[in-house]
């Protein structure tokens, strides 16, 4: 009985997809290509609505591990001093006039535009996804992503992976019935120093806000070792301190 | 006056639907740039200028009308404006910072213009690394997980449940943080002491003067609920005791409450006659809430808060009928003597703002509807239970440019002869905000 028990066990490990593994080994080496994983990072935001006016924010980030990120924001006048922190999938929000911190979550935007709490606090991606399917297309692979949870902003990723820099050239966001709901392209990529050396733009458009583009602009990331209490409610106000 | 504050709601309004007209092309970003942006100074400054008009239709029949304009009467109507600046600065050496936040505004109401000039917050503080921070100085200490109201921020002024959002004026205090973080289902746990000093030219309309208070908190994220139990001693109010929670329990609904239990309370009653009896007894305060975010990105925030120090409806009634009595004799005698004690009423811990015991807050925010980048209309209603008297919040805010936030804001009291918001001094007010910051 055992043996049997054993045999079918065997059985139902190989017969899982090997393009899944593989799928995931990609993810991992994408993760490990787009920022260590303990690091600080400078930002700016760029709202564009369809008649050309901007509004920018520029955003400082820490972030520590699988599951911690913090970031505060320096401008516009009008935003600076908020400051946003994300453990796993708890997310709040510190508005200095305010008060104490709010939970927040991954689908509201605390920047408005395009781009949602998810983007702007991304942990990595093989932390909340896992590859159903990968696709060769030459120069490129296909990963088809699927989220691990239902708490993830996004059920479904498309992310079209460089074979030779083994970094994202598009992503698209899907809801669980494949419905696009924004997509992101990777740009201009740039030598961060230390080792890193990635897209220093990620432009976005979705079909929900027509005409509306976002940008993110990488102006600087860097490895760094950040204390675990940095990453609190009650550092919130005070992650100036860490620039 | 009238002319002004029509031309400054004219001028919002066309910038709240102002468009640019000229269409940029694709944006270049030079990264170089960015960097020289986010090159950390020593120093920050900042605050915003602010022009506020508000047009009130007054109650000449209420209570509270009288009671305020019981000398001067402005009329049927009343308009009010604010203009003015709040500044703040940051100076960093170190591991020592001094941070302020100034208030100086001008205010034009139906006694004439005031300027007033106010330290919002104004501390020292020694942060030697994430784990551990000192401060001193006037401050706020920001308690609690309520939206509306907060009845464990013992060491705070209560927050304008009409404008919960708004800065509070802190008081001077001694305070500490330390924290830990812990790998496990208790990730964080924070010690927060406050040392609350009360005294004739400090902190005096805090409570009883001439005495040290000390107030803590303790919170941990345990679970991924965030978790508060909080402290009061001291002889300028009486001990208390709170708790409170915030848990998402999806990822677009949180549920947070507090709890709060307030010993040796002196609650009021009101006679007939005005006459203003006090009875030690401990009572208990608390709120539970929700804050629900749809797929359509509309948010609705709903509380329920039981206030353990407000009054009867009975007794509000009885206030009321006093000040109208006080009203009279006023107008027949010219004797305003009977005002007197009304006007004490608030140092000895009663509040016009939440008079009764229960309350429901409701407020739904839909975030760009149509398209509109950055606007956000709202709507919010404030139940007092105790009476079923309301009040109606319509709300729109817009912001067309970078730095610049725009409010047109309603605010209906709705209710029946002698209930709260039945009797306000305001039948209907009319306010709009525009804030330019820098």
């Amino acid at each position: 009985m055992f043996k049997i028990i054993t045999f079918l066990m065997v059985l139902m490990v190989a017969a899982v997809p090997a393009y899944a593994v593989e799928g995931d080994e990609i993810l991992a080496q994408v993760d490990k290509n787009l920022t260590p994983e303990s690091y600080e990072m400078y930002r700016k935001l760029v709202n564009v609505e369809p008649d050309g006016r901007k509004k920018e924010f520029i955003l400082f980030t820490v972030k520590k591990g699988n599951d911690k990120i913090a970031g505060l924001f320096i401008s516009p006048a009008s935003d600076k001093g908020r400051t946003t922190l994300r453990l796993g999938d708890n997310m709040w929000l510190y508005i200095p006039n305010v008060g104490k911190p709010v939970r927040i979550t991954s689908l509201q935007s605390v920047v408005g535009g395009v781009f949602n709490n998810a983007d702007i606090m991304r942990l990595e991606y093989t932390e909340e996804y896992e590859a159903v399917k990968v696709e060769d297309l030459g120069k490129e692979y296909l990963l088809h992503l699927k989220a691990k949870t239902r708490t993830v902003a996004y059920d479904r990723l498309r992310m079209w992976v460089d074979r030779e820099k083994m970094l994202p050239t598009k992503i698209e966001c899907r809801t669980e019935a494949e419905m696009l709901i924004k997509t992101l392209y990777f740009k201009q990529i740039k030598d961060f120093g230390g080792g890193i050396v990635r897209p220093a733009v990620i432009e976005t458009d979705s079909p929900l806000y027509k005409g509306y583009r976002s940008y993110m602009i990488f102006a600087g990331i860097k490895a760094r070792d950040i204390p675990d209490e940095a990453f609190t409610l009650n550092f919130m106000p005070r992650l100036e301190t860490l620039r | 006056m009238r002319m002004g504050l029509a031309l400054l709601c004219a001028m919002g309004l066309l910038v709240l639907f102002w468009k640019a007209s000229a269409a940029e092309g694709t944006p270049t970003f030079d990264l170089s740039e960015i960097e020289k942006e986010v090159e950390k100074k020593p120093y920050a400054f900042g605050g915003f200028l602010q022009a506020q008009p508000t047009l009130s239709g007054l109650d000449r029949d209420s209570p509270l009308y009288r009671l305020r304009f019981y000398q001067d009467e402005p009329g049927a109507a009343s308009e009010e404006s604010d203009v003015g600046v709040r500044l703040e600065g940051a100076l960093e050496y170190g591991d020592l910072s001094a941070f302020a936040r100034l208030d100086s505004f001008l205010s034009h109401d139906p006694d004439g213009w005031d300027g007033k000039m106010t330290l919002m917050e104004g501390y020292l503080s020694y942060k030697p690394g994430p784990h551990m921070a000192l401060d001193a100085g006037k401050r706020v200490t920001k308690w609690g997980k309520g939206y509306a109201w907060n009845p464990v921020s013992f060491v705070d002024r209560p927050k304008n449940p009409e404008d919960p959002e708004e800065a509070l004026e802190g008081y001077y205090l001694l305070g500490g943080d330390f924290i830990r973080s812990f790998d496990g289902p208790l990730q964080t746990l924070a010690f927060t002491p406050v040392i609350l000093p009360v005294y004739e030219d400090i902190n005096d309309e805090f409570g009883r003067t001439g005495h040290v208070n000390v107030a803590a908190k303790l919170y941990a994220l345990l679970y991924d609920t965030d978790l508060d139990l909080l402290f009061f001693t001291g002889e300028s109010r009486t001990t208390r005791w709170g708790l409170d929670f915030s848990r998402n329990l999806l990822t677009n609904l949180e549920i947070h409450g507090e709890l709060a239990w307030i010993q040796n309370f002196q609650e009021i009653t009101f006679l007939e006659n005005g006459q203003a009896l006090f009875n030690e007894s401990d009572v208990w305060s608390y709120l539970l809430g929700v804050r629900y975010l749809t797929e359509t990105d509309l948010t609705a925030i709903f509380e329920y808060y039981h206030n353990g120090e407000g009054v009867d409806p009975g007794d509000l009634k009885n206030l009321y009928a006093y000040i109208d009595q006080a009203y009279d004799t006023y107008q027949q005698t010219g004797n305003r003597s009977l005002f007197g004690p009304i006007n004490s009423l608030t140092k000895e811990g009663f509040s016009w703002r939440n008079p009764l015991r229960d309350y429901l807050y409701l407020r739904l925010s839909q975030k760009e509807p149509f398209d509109i980048l950055y606007f956000t209309p709202a709507f919010t209603t404030i139940v007092s239970m105790n009476d079923w008297s309301f009040n109606l919040i319509p709300e729109l805010n817009y912001s067309p440019i970078t730095n610049l936030d725009l409010r047109l804001k309603g605010v209906v009291p709705v209710g029946g002869k002698q209930t709260e918001y039945g009797e306000k001094q305001s039948d209907w007010r009319v306010e709009f905000r525009l804030r330019y910051f820098f």
